[in-house]
Parts: structure tokens; C-alpha cells; sequence
């Protein structure tokens, strides 16, 4: 099975030069399948935490975006319990200029600045809305409790 | 041809299960809705018309091991059933007696094993076992 050129140049430059606070690996058997670890960003309630994500480039990459998920339980309004993340550039907003690289740094920031009003867990959002020192709280708790 | 990771198939699969699938004669859907790895799934069977189990519900479990779909899942009938791949003590489908789990490969889905179950619900040679009573239960 060969893969794309341009799977193999993003691949390179992922491992040679990461991202601060991002790390994303390919599995061997399947070098569009990779196991990601995104630190919680300073300043936010996933700070010290490290959260594993897996990432599938499907057979259109790069006219179709990756697909990603959280492995690490979260408590975040835009991200749900099975770990499906809402994020525009995933979905309707995606162009081929971005990459793995881009993509990954927009998760990170979503961590930063959780958007509760387009929410994927709508009790999260709620809690968010109404209770935002509540909800970080909760969100502390959990990165202590599952991500470290 | 890409090759898709068991977690993101069984994502998509649940997505379409969600949609509900054909004319609904067949469901399912995550046992625990948060339940990450996936694994646990209850399916739903309604017996097919013109045969002994017409608007029979039945209720199985499935189970995708960390090979799926590489490996076929595992399924068990919650619902009493009489059917000859299905055993009589626990409700233990037996992947040797079915096609579509004996030479199982990666396109097929649990939507495909429900359906292929509710077909040989409606066989000939099936279409007539007499069953326990409606509603029982291994």
C-alpha cells in the first residue's frame, strides 16, 4: 500500500519538529493511523493534564479532513463522551491547506477557549453557560482524575 | 485502499445506526453511551412477516473485540429463540454455522450479521421451528 507523498512529508516534519505540547505518532501497521498526545494548555482548567487522542487520515485526505477523537476523558462542552470533537475545520470548514500539524493545534487551542454556545455535550455546555467557575472546577477535576 | 481503524469504523457505524437503518426491521446501538472503546452493543431483531416469529422482538448482544472488524463480533440472543445456530443453553450464536461470520471479512458490519439473522429467521428450513413462548428469555 503507498502512501501519499504528502502523508509522508507531514509525517516527517510531526516527528522531526513537533509542536510544543504536541505529540503525534504513526502506528506501524497502519501509517494513517496515529496516536496523538495533546498537554492541557496553561491558564485552562486541562492545564497539567495529558490527553491521548488516536487521528485516521481517510483514502480522500487531503480533500477530506482527518478524523480525530479524545481517548482521555474530558469535560469539555465541545467535546462529547465518546470523545467526538466539534470543531468547524473538522467538518464543514476544512480546506486541504491545512494539515495534521493545524489541525492539532486547533484542538489545543479549543481547550483554551471552550465555545459552549456550539455544543456537542449539551449538559456540559449548560454547566458551562450557567456555572462557568462551577464547570472549570468540574473540568480540573476530571484532567486530575483521567489525564495524568 | 485506506484501512480504516476499528475505533473510527465503529464510529461510523454508530452514526448510522443512530440514522436507523432500511425500513427498521433491524436496530442497534452502544450498550453504555459512554463507553469509549466501543465494545458492548445491544441489537434488535423484528421477526420477519410470514413466518413463526412475525412481530417477534428480538433483543441480542454483540460484542467487538479489540480485532474487530479484522475478527467478527461476537453475538448472543438476549430473546428465547429457536434457531439452528443458536444454542439452546445461553443464547450463543455459533460463528461455524453462519455464513456471514464464518467467512466474515472487514466489509461486513453489524448491520450485516442483523440482517443476515433476520434472513435465515425467513429460510425455508427456519421459517417454521417452533418457538418458545413470545417474550422469554435465555
Amino acid at each position: 500500500m503507498s502512501l501519499p507523498k504528502r502523508i509522508i512529508k507531514e509525517t516527517e516534519r510531526l516527528v522531526a519538529d513537533p509542536a510544543p505540547g504536541i505529540s503525534a505518532s504513526p502506528h506501524e501497521d497502519n501509517l494513517r493511523y496515529f496516536d496523538v498526545t495533546i498537554q492541557g494548555p496553561d491558564g485552562s482548567p486541562f492545564q497539567n493534564g495529558v490527553f491521548k487522542l488516536e487521528l485516521f487520515l481517510p483514502e480522500e485526505y487531503p480533500m477530506a479532513p482527518p478524523k480525530v477523537r479524545f481517548l482521555t476523558k474530558i469535560y469539555h462542552p465541545n467535546i462529547d463522551k465518546l470523545g467526538r470533537i466539534c470543531l468547524d475545520i473538522l467538518k464543514d470548514k476544512w480546506s486541504p491547506a491545512l494539515q495534521i500539524r493545524t489541525v492539532l493545534l486547533s484542538i489545543q487551542a479549543l481547550l483554551s477557549s471552550p465555545n459552549p454556545d456550539d455544543p456537542l455535550a449539551a449538559d456540559v455546555a449548560k454547566h458551562y453557560k450557567e456555572d462557568e467557575a462551577g464547570a472549570r472546577q468540574v473540568s480540573k477535576e476530571w484532567t486530575e482524575k483521567y489525564a495524568t | 485502499m485506506a484501512k480504516v481503524p476499528r475505533n473510527f469504523r465503529l464510529l461510523e457505524e454508530l452514526e448510522k445506526g443512530e440514522k436507523g437503518i432500511g425500513d427498521g426491521s433491524c436496530s442497534y446501538g452502544l450498550e453504555d453511551s459512554d463507553d469509549i472503546l466501543m465494545s458492548n452493543w445491544n441489537g434488535t431483531i423484528i421477526g420477519p412477516g410470514h413466518t413463526v416469529h412475525e412481530n417477534r422482538i428480538y433483543s441480542l448482544k454483540i460484542y467487538c473485540g479489540e480485532k474487530y472488524p479484522d475478527r467478527p463480533p461476537t453475538i448472543q440472543f438476549i430473546s428465547h429463540v429457536n434457531l439452528p445456530f443458536v444454542s439452546q443453553s445461553d443464547g450463543t450464536v455459533d460463528p461455524n454455522k453462519l455464513p456471514v461470520l464464518s467467512s466474515w471479512n472487514r466489509n461486513s458490519s453489524i448491520e450485516t450479521v442483523l440482517v443476515e439473522i433476520r434472513r435465515e429467521m425467513a429460510s425455508f428450513t427456519n421459517r417454521k421451528l417452533p418457538q418458545p413462548p413470545e417474550g422469554s428469555t435465555f
